[in-house]
C-alpha cells in the first residue's frame, strides 16, 4: 500500500509540474497557434518548422515587432491526427484567442483544419502540406499557403522532362509512389502536366508500395524488368531513403533516370543516404539549403544551424515564410483582429523570401491564395558543405513561377464554389 | 457493485445530466467540443467494456466499427449531400450491425489472445482499405464539411442531441448489464463451461454482445463526425482501439461507469499534457504503466474498494 | 517473363521474407514460450537500429560488432522490462488486456526516450565493407548484402532449431511453455527462464533492427511500422509456432514479389488477402499454434 501512496504522490507532482506553463497575457500580441507533428517520422519536419518560426519571430520582435505588437507562437504536437488537431485548433481559437492558425505537415490534418478555419473565420496559414486540394478543390476565404503544392512541383517536373526529351530523347516512363492520396495526386498531376506541355510518353509501369513500406526490393527488380527511361518517384522522407539504398546495388540508377520533383530533394534524404546517394538523380524540394546562393538564403541556413545545430529540412523555410507573411499583413492592416482586412492584405502580397533568387519576389496569388514561387530542380552532385550529407543538388534548372501554376481550365474543373465564384 | 441503491443511482444520473447539460453556458466552443468528445468517447468506452470487462472478450478491433459509423456519415454526405447526415448516421450504425454479425461468426470461433489478435487483424484490414481506396473514401485526406443541416448545424443544438443519445445509450447498456442477460454475460467470462451446463449457448451470447457493443461504437463514430465536422482514416487505426482499451482499464473494467470516467480522464490528460510538452507520449506512457502495475482496478475500482475498506476497517477486499 | 527475372524476383521476395521472419521470430518466440504478446517488440527493433548506428558512427565500430552490440543492448533492455514490469502482471485475470496495455505503454516510453537520446533527424548506416556490391551472373544481379541477410536468417533458423530441440535450456523453455507450474515444482527457476527467453526475443528484434538499418531509414516511429507486419506473420504461422512463422514469412515475401511483378496496382493488398483467406478457413493460422493457457 505504501508503494501505491508514493506512486500517487509522484503522479500528482508530475501533473503539478505541468500546470504553470502558461505565460501571462501581454497587452499587445499577435498570437499564432501552430500545429506540427513532433513525433514519428514526420517529427523532424515539425521540429524544424517550429524552430524556424521561432527564429523569424525573434528577428521580428528584435526589431520592435509590428505596429506595436509582439509576435507570439504557441505550438502543439498535432500527433498527425486530424481529430486531435481539430480539438487543439478549437482551443486555440476560443480559449487561447489566437489570431492565426498555422502550420501542419499532413494534408489530411490541413484539410480538417481548413474546415475549422472556415467555420470560425480564423485565418489559417499553411506552411508545409502539399495537397493541391487546399488551394483549389477545398479553397475557402481564410486559407493561405506559403509553400508550393504538388501541382507546382509536378508542373516543374514535367517541364524538366520536356527539356530532357529535347536533349536526349526518352519514350518510356514508370512511376512509384506511396499508395495514398499524396502518391496518386502527384502521378495524376504529372500526367496532366506532361499532356498540357505536349510531351509524348509511354507508361510502362505503375507501382504503389504502401506508405512507410520497409522493403522495396521486389519493386526495384520489377522496375528494372520494365526498362523505363524515366522513373518518377512520389515517395518522401524515409521511404525515399529506403528505396535509394535498396536500389543502389541493383544498378537501377545506371539503367533509368530517377526523378523525384516534389520531395526527393529534401535535405534529410541527402543526410540519411550519405555516399549511397547516386550521382545524377533529378530531385527537388520546396526549399534548398544551397540554392539560391543569395545572402538571404545563406543567412537563413546558417542562422538555423546556429540555433539548432543541424541543417534545416525544406519545411523550415515554409514556417519562416509564414511568420513573415503574417507580420507583413498585420503591418498593412495595423491590427491582427480584422480578419476580413487581413485576407485582403494577404491576397496579392509580395514576400521576399530566402528561397527567392535575385530578381524574383514570391507573391500570394489573389485568386487561389497559393504562394507563387520559382521552382529549382537539381541533380545530385558531390558536395560536403552541409554535413552529414555528402551529396547535395547542383546543375540547377529553374522554372518560372507563372508556368507551373494550375491553368484556369484546371481551376474551373476542380475549384471549390468559392473559387469558381471569384473566377467569374 | 450492482447493488447500489436506487436513490444513489438517481442522484448519480441527475448529477451526470446536470453537469453536462450546463456546459454550453460557458459559451466557449472549446469546452463544448471537449464535453462532447468526452460524452461520445465515454459511450464508446462503456459499450466496449460490455465486451471486455463484462463478457471477457478483449477486442482490439473496435476501431473498425467506430470508423464504420464515421464513414457512414462521411460517405453519405460526400456523395448525396449534407441533408443526408442523419441518414448516414443510421446507415453507419446499420452497417456496423451487419458487419459485426457476419464478422462475429469469423472471430468468435477462437478465444483469449487469438480473439484479440484476430479482431486486430480485421481492424487493420479495414483501415488499409479505407486508406488506400482513396477514390471513394478520400483516403488519408479524409472527408470534410460534415455539418448536419437544419438546427442540428448549431454547435449547441448538436451537443444536446449527442447528450440525449449518449444518455439513452448508456442507460440502455446499464439496464442490459443489470439484466439476466448481463448476468449470463458475466458467467461467460468467469465460467463458460458452466454456462453450457446451464443450457445457454456461449458463442451465441458472445456474438450478441459483440453486435451490441459494435453498434454503439458505430454510433459514437458517427456522432464524432459531427463534432469535428470531418473524419479521417485514423478513426480505423489500431490506436483508436488501443485508446478505448486504455480508457476502460484506467477507469476500471469491473465498474459500469469506470470506462466513462476513464474516457473523460484520458481526453483531458491528452489535451492538458499535449498543450504543455512535446513529450506527451512519455507522460501518457508512464501514467498507463503506473495504472496497470499499481492500480489494476482502475480509478473507479480503486475508489470503490477504498470506500469499502474505510467502512469495514480494511478487512474487506474485493476480488479483481 | 524469363527465368533470370524470376530468379531475381524470387531473391527479392526472399530478402523481404527473411527480414519479416527475423522481426517476427522474437515476437513468436516469447508468445510461444511465455504466452506474452509483446506489442513493444517493434520498439526493440528500433532500439537495435539506433544502437548499431551509435556504435558504427560514433565509436567507428565494425558493422558486425555493432549488430552484436545492438542485440546485446536490446536483449538487456528486454530483460529489464520483463523483470521490472511484465513479471508483475503474470497470472492476473484479464492478463491479455494488461499485457497489451503494458507493452503499449513501453512503445510510448521507448519512442520518446529514443527521441530524447537521438533526436528526430534521420540516421544513416552504410552497408558493411565487403557487402556493398552485387553478385552478377549474366542478366542476374543479386546484391551481396541481401544474400548475407538471407544467410543470417537461415542461420537463426538453424541455431534456434538446435537450441530449442537439442539443448537442455531449450527443452526447459519448451517444457515451461507447456506447463509452468510443473516446471516450478521440478525445481526449474521459471521466472529466470522467462526473463532469459524475453531477453533472447528482444535481442532478436534488436539484431534485426541493426541488420535492416543499412537497407532502410533509421527514424523515430520505425517500431510501430514493423509491428503490424510481424503480427501478420505470427498470426499466419500459428501464434507461437517458430517454424510456422518462418514459412508464413516466406509465403508472404514470395506472394508479394510475384504480385508486384504481375499485378502491381493491387500488390499492396495481397498480404492482407492471404491473411484474411487463411483466417477464414483456419482461424488459428496455417500451422498449429501452441496451446495458450486461458487468458
Amino acid at each position: 500500500m505504501r508503494g501505491k501512496a508514493w506512486a500517487l504522490v509522484a503522479l500528482a507532482l508530475a501533473m503539478a509540474m505541468l500546470v504553470p506553463a502558461v505565460a501571462g497575457a501581454e497587452d499587445k500580441v499577435v498570437k499564432i497557434g501552430a500545429l506540427y507533428p513532433m513525433t514519428g517520422r514526420a517529427g523532424l519536419y515539425g521540429l524544424d518548422s517550429v524552430a524556424a518560426a521561432e527564429m523569424a519571430i525573434a528577428e521580428i520582435n528584435g526589431k520592435g515587432g509590428v505596429k506595436g505588437y509582439k509576435l507570439e507562437l504557441i505550438s502543439t504536437d498535432s500527433q498527425a491526427k486530424p481529430d486531435y488537431s481539430v480539438q487543439v485548433a478549437k482551443r486555440y481559437i476560443t480559449s487561447d484567442n489566437v489570431h492565426f492558425l498555422f502550420g501542419v505537415v499532413s494534408s489530411g490534418v490541413g484539410l480538417a483544419l481548413t474546415e475549422v478555419s472556415k467555420q470560425y473565420k480564423k485565418i489559417f496559414i499553411g506552411t508545409d502540406h502539399a495537397s493541391t486540394q487546399l488551394t483549389v478543390d477545398k479553397l475557402q476565404p481564410y486559407y493561405f499557403r506559403v509553400s508550393n503544392n504538388t501541382f507546382q512541383s509536378m508542373a516543374a517536373g514535367a517541364l524538366d522532362l520536356k527539356e530532357r526529351q529535347k536533349a536526349k530523347p526518352w519514350q518510356t516512363i514508370a512511376y512509384i509512389g506511396p499508395d495514398y492520396a499524396y502518391g496518386h495526386d502527384q502521378w495524376n498531376e504529372l500526367k496532366y502536366n506532361l499532356d498540357r506541355f505536349g510531351v509524348k510518353y509511354k507508361v510502362v509501369g505503375e507501382y504503389w508500395p504502401k506508405l512507410a513500406a520497409p522493403d522495396y526490393t521486389a519493386f526495384i527488380t520489377s522496375i528494372i524488368k520494365d526498362k523505363p527511361d524515366i522513373l518518377i518517384s512520389g515517395l518522401w522522407g524515409g521511404d525515399t531513403v529506403a528505396f535509394i539504398k535498396q536500389a543502389l546495388p541493383y544498378g537501377l540508377f545506371q539503367k533509368t533516370l530517377f526523378c523525384s520533383p516534389d520531395a526527393g530533394g529534401n535535405y534529410e534524404v541527402m543526410s540519411a543516404t550519405g555516399d549511397e546517394l547516386a550521382l545524377g538523380l533529378v530531385l527537388s524540394a520546396r526549399h534548398h539549403n544551397n540554392w539560391p546562393g543569395t545572402e538571404a538564403n545563406k543567412k537563413f541556413v546558417s542562422d538555423f544551424f546556429k540555433k539548432t545545430g543541424r541543417y534545416p529540412s525544406y519545411s523550415a523555410e515554409g514556417a519562416y515564410a509564414g511568420v513573415y507573411a503574417i507580420a507583413q499583413a498585420v503591418e498593412k492592416v495595423g491590427n491582427p483582429d480584422d480578419a476580413e482586412a487581413l485576407v485582403k492584405a494577404f491576397e496579392g502580397m509580395k514576400l521576399k523570401l530566402p528561397e527567392d533568387p535575385d530578381g524574383f519576389t514570391s507573391y500570394i496569388d489573389p485568386l487561389t491564395h497559393q504562394i507563387v514561387q520559382v521552382q529549382a530542380i537539381g541533380e545530385t552532385v558531390a558536395n560536403k558543405d552541409f554535413p552529414p550529407a555528402t551529396r547535395m543538388l547542383g546543375n540547377w534548372k529553374i522554372y518560372k513561377a507563372q508556368e507551373i501554376l494550375p491553368p484556369p481550365e484546371y481551376l474551373k474543373e476542380h475549384g471549390s464554389d468559392y473559387l469558381k465564384g471569384r473566377m467569374k | 457493485m450492482e447493488a447500489a441503491s436506487d436513490k444513489k443511482a438517481l442522484l448519480f444520473w441527475g448529477l451526470f445530466l446536470v453537469v453536462f447539460a450546463l456546459v454550453p453556458i460557458s459559451r466557449n466552443d472549446y469546452y463544448l467540443a471537449m464535453a462532447n468528445r468526452i460524452l461520445v468517447w465515454g459511450m464508446f468506452a462503456v459499450a466496449f467494456n460490455m465486451l471486455f470487462g463484462v463478457t471477457g472478450m478483449l477486442s482490439f478491433g473496435q476501431a473498425l466499427f467506430f470508423g464504420l459509423g464515421g464513414y457512414g456519415v462521411g460517405l453519405m454526405v460526400k456523395y448525396l449531400g449534407q441533408a443526408w447526415f442523419l441518414a448516414g448516421l443510421g446507415a453507419g450504425v446499420a452497417a456496423a450491425a451487419v458487419v459485426a454479425y457476419l464478422l462475429g461468426y469469423l472471430v468468435i470461433r477462437v478465444s483469449g489472445v487469438f480473439f484479440t489478435i484476430l479482431t486486430l487483424a480485421f481492424g487493420q484490414l479495414a483501415w488499409q482499405i479505407t486508406f488506400r481506396w482513396y477514390r471513394v473514401t478520400g483516403g488519408d485526406d479524409g472527408i470534410q464539411g460534415l455539418v448536419p443541416t437544419g438546427i442540428l448545424g448549431d454547435h449547441i443544438v448538436y451537443y444536446y442531441f449527442c447528450l440525449i443519445l449518449v444518455a439513452c445509450s448508456v442507460w440502455f447498456l446499464k439496464r442490459l448489464s443489470a439484466s439476466p442477460q448481463g448476468l449470463i454475460l458475466r458467467c461467460v467470462r468467469q465460467n463458460p463451461a458452466r454456462v453450457r451446463f446451464l443450457g445457454r449457448r456461449v458463442r451465441r451470447n458472445q456474438r450478441r454482445i459483440y453486435v451490441i457493443s459494435s453498434v454503439f461504437a458505430a454510433l459514437a463514430g458517427g456522432l464524432m463526425a459531427g463534432v469535428d465536422n470531418s473524419i479521417h482514416t485514423n478513426m480505423l487505426n489500431w490506436t483508436t482501439s488501443g485508446e478505448v482499451i486504455l480508457m476502460s482499464v484506467l477507469g476500471g473494467i469491473h465498474q459500469f461507469f469506470g470506462p466513462f470516467i476513464g474516457a473523460a480522464v484520458i481526453k483531458v490528460i491528452e489535451d492538458v499534457v499535449g498543450a504543455r510538452t512535446e513529450y506527451w507520449s512519455l507522460i501518457i506512457g508512464l501514467v498507463m504503466m503506473t495504472m496497470v502495475l499499481l492500480f489494476p482496478r482502475g480509478l473507479v475500482g480503486e475508489w470503490v474498494s477504498f470506500k469499502a475498506r474505510m467502512r469495514s476497517g480494511g478487512a474487506r477486499k474485493e476480488g479483481v | 517473363m524469363d527465368s533470370s527475372f524470376l530468379l531475381v524476383q524470387f531473391v527479392s521476395g526472399l530478402t523481404m521474407a527473411t527480414l519479416l521472419f527475423l522481426v517476427a521470430s522474437g515476437l513468436t518466440l516469447i508468445f510461444g514460450v511465455g504466452g506474452v504478446f509483446n506489442f513493444a517488440h517493434g520498439s526493440f527493433y528500433m532500439l537495435g537500429a539506433y544502437l548499431a548506428y551509435t556504435v558504427v558512427s560514433l565509436a567507428h565500430g565494425n558493422f558486425w560488432v555493432a549488430v552484436l552490440a545492438a542485440g546485446l543492448g536490446a536483449g538487456v533492455a528486454g530483460m529489464i522490462a520483463e523483470a521490472a514490469f511484465l513479471r508483475r502482471i503474470y497470472g492476473r485475470s484479464e492478463e491479455g488486456g494488461f499485457q497489451i496495455l503494458l507493452t503499449y505503454s513501453l512503445i510510448l516510453i521507448i519512442d520518446d526516450l529514443v527521441k530524447l537520446v537521438w533526436g528526430t533527424e534521420y540516421k544513416s548506416l552504410s552497408r558493411p565493407a565487403g557487402f556493398t556490391g552485387s553478385l552478377v551472373i549474366g542478366d542476374v544481379t543479386l546484391p551481396s548484402y541481401n544474400l548475407a541477410i538471407v544467410g543470417v536468417g537461415l542461420l537463426v533458423v538453424v541455431v534456434a532449431w538446435w537450441v530449442l530441440s537439442r539443448t537442455r535450456p531449450g527443452r526447459i523453455a519448451r517444457a515451461t511453455a507447456l506447463d509452468r507450474e510443473t516446471m516450478g515444482v521440478l525445481g526449474v527457476n521459471v521466472p529466470l527462464t522467462m526473463t532469459l527467453v524475453f531477453g533472447i526475443a528482444t535481442a532478436l528484434g534488436g539484431i534485426t533492427g541493426a541488420l535492416a538499418a543499412p537497407l532502410r531509414s533509421v527514424t523515430p516511429g520505425a517500431g510501430i511500422e514493423v509491428i503490424i507486419d510481424s503480427l501478420i506473420v505470427v498470426v499466419l504461422g500459428g501464434m507461437g509456432n517458430f517454424w510456422g512463422a518462418w514459412l508464413a514469412a516466406l509465403l508472404l515475401g514470395e506472394v508479394n514479389a510475384i504480385a508486384v511483378a504481375t499485378v502491381p496496382e493491387w500488390a499492396s493488398l495481397f498480404s492482407y488477402l492471404v491473411m484474411v483467406v487463411t483466417l477464414i478457413f483456419k482461424p488459428e493460422g496455417l500451422f498449429a499454434p501452441r496451446q495458450v493457457r486461458k487468458v
